[in-house]
């Protein structure tokens, strides 16, 4: 496999982002409208129920948003994917002196990639509101996030190759979106998802965006304990990486043969 | 009034196609209500403060606004593939075309809302019949201003992406600066903090209004005042965005 071919792949996948530019927009005024309003807002409501945890739910919030961000920014990729099977660029990308493995594995890390970048400042003034407590902590939480990020772009390729219908996608993702975001400890601490429905909290246990949002939380000291090991979260984190970056690969690879995509 | 029916009756048979939309809508309004408001409801038991019965009239607040606010995608669709022409050579008057189009837009909304609203019933209590005819009265002027903005915005930009990000705008600064999702009394903590405008804006937010009325009607009325201000609040707002969008749909559409 050439690391040159497949860099080109990932650069592909990088400036087509920068076309989403309205999309990027509205993302950063979601997450400025979510840290400077609903989260200070819900914060003065639930602020004795954050103590009794242990925490400031505003710092505990905004931690999540960052992972809500990073999770649907990553999820643009099956939007392109979409977009280039009805504009027939399919064909085109055939075409290119790159093998199929390349083009689909190129396209998982620049679709996570891509959103990383995307990220970045925003993690930049995350870090400063939040502060940092202990840097090999941070590191290790980085890094993890480099696998969600991946293992979500996959997912998104998987999920987009296995349909023919860019509307039901966008549905089916919207109501991924919807399930996967709020049976996660993105938004409220597992203590209390536990005390109102034991089965949410059983799902937020196998949630990436839950290993995701809590080891970021460690890494930035907002959370002094996690509920898990860290290494439990990491595992869990590369075994959702390998499983979809590797599904979608497969998948992607196959579909692409005989114009399946069709 | 012949004309202006049968416009509203083809942006009914529109929203229909869209039955996928409507499903992830209410998958994503059920999931706010019996995931994200039972936790918090735990959160804020702590305080006596019952957040799923306080959040329950919001949500249909919710969801009418998101519904509402479907024409404006429609119609900014048919700017952009410029069905409007199509639209505009039919036998009947501008006006009537865009009061059709208005109105076509709140009453979708009112017909997505109404299984919302009835969970309400359900889960709170149910009305007498002169509060019942409030809350519908007070929805649907809601609703009617809602698809003002909506048309207002979609005839103002070709672009699809300009309008996904001024809808962005509108939904973030209406939601979240309104009691939809928090009480009022909460976001007036913000003040203390300088935000004032924002909490100045929370108040006179047709949203803050609309779903704290149904709030008078449905929860404890000590806590829930009702007050004819409210109505006249959404009234204003409906006026102003049903004429605005009316105008602007006749006069922009013309010149594209």
């Amino acid at each position: 496999m050439g690391l040159r071919k497949l860099w080109l792949v990932i650069e592909r996948d990088l400036r087509m982002f920068i076309q989403y530019k309205f999309m990027l927009i509205m993302r950063g005024i979601w997450f400025v409208s979510q840290v400077a309003l609903f989260g200070l807002v819900v914060n003065n409501m639930v602020q004795e129920a954050a103590a009794k945890v242990g925490i400031s739910y505003f710092h505990f919030y905004v931690a999540g948003v960052t992972i809500i961000t990073l999770y649907s920014t990553s999820m643009f990729i099956g939007y392109d994917i979409f977009e280039e099977a009805e504009h027939g660029v399919f064909e085109y990308l055939l075409t290119l002196p790159v093998s199929r493995r390349e083009l689909v594995l190129g396209r998982s890390i620049g679709g996570g990639l891509r959103s990383f970048i995307y990220v970045g400042p925003l993690l930049v003034v995350v870090l400063f509101v939040l502060g940092v407590s202990n840097p090999l902590y941070l590191l290790v939480a980085i890094a993890s996030l480099f696998l969600f990020a991946f293992g979500v772009a996959g997912m998104s390729i998987t999920i987009a190759v296995g349909m023919k219908s860019g509307d039901k996608y966008d549905i089916l993702i919207g109501v991924l979106d919807a399930l996967i975001v709020r049976l996660s400890t993105t938004m409220y601490p597992k203590f209390y998802m536990q005390q109102a429905t034991p089965a949410y909290a059983t799902v937020a246990d196998f949630n990436p965006l839950t290993y995701a949002s809590d080891l970021f939380r460690w890494g930035t000291g907002v959370e002094g304990a996690l509920q898990f090991s860290p290494l439990v979260g990491v595992l869990g984190l590369f075994i959702f990486f390998f499983a979809f970056t590797f599904v979608g690969v497969v998948f992607y690879e196959r579909r692409l043969e005989g114009g399946g995509w069709q | 009034m012949k004309a202006v029916l049968h416009v509203i009756e083809y942006d009914f048979r529109n929203f229909f196609r869209y039955r996928w939309f409507i499903i992830g809508l209410i998958a994503m309004n059920l999931a706010d209500l019996f995931i994200s408001a039972v936790v918090f409801t735990q959160m804020t038991s702590i305080v006596n403060f019952n957040y799923f019965r306080f959040f329950a009239p919001g949500l249909a607040v919710v969801g009418l606004f998101a519904s509402a606010f479907m024409i404006g995608r429609e119609i900014n669709m048919e700017v952009r593939r410029e069905i409007h022409h199509y639209m505009l050579s039919l036998p009947m008057t501008r006006t009537e075309l865009a009061v059709g189009r208005v109105l076509a837009g709140g009453l979708r909304g009112m017909l997505y809302m109404t299984p919302l609203l009835i969970t309400n019933f359900i889960v709170l209590r149910f009305p007498t019949l002169p509060q019942l005819l409030l809350i519908l009265l007070a929805l649907l002027l809601l609703a009617i201003g809602i698809s003002g903005v909506s048309i207002s915005i979609a005839v103002s930009t070709t672009s699809f992406e300009k309008f996904v990000t001024a809808r962005g705008v509108v939904y973030y600064m209406m939601f979240f600066c309104s009691s939809v999702f928090y009480p009022l009394s909460v976001i007036q903590v913000l003040a203390s903090k300088g935000l004032w405008p924002l909490v100045v804006f929370a108040q006179m937010n047709p949203l803050t209004n609309g779903s704290d009325m149904i709030r008078s009607f449905l929860l404890d009325p000590n806590k829930y005042v009702f007050s004819p201000l409210m109505l006249l609040n959404v009234a204003v707002f409906s006026g102003i965005f049903a004429f605005l969008a009316t105008f602007a749909y006749a006069k922009i559409l013309q010149r594209h």
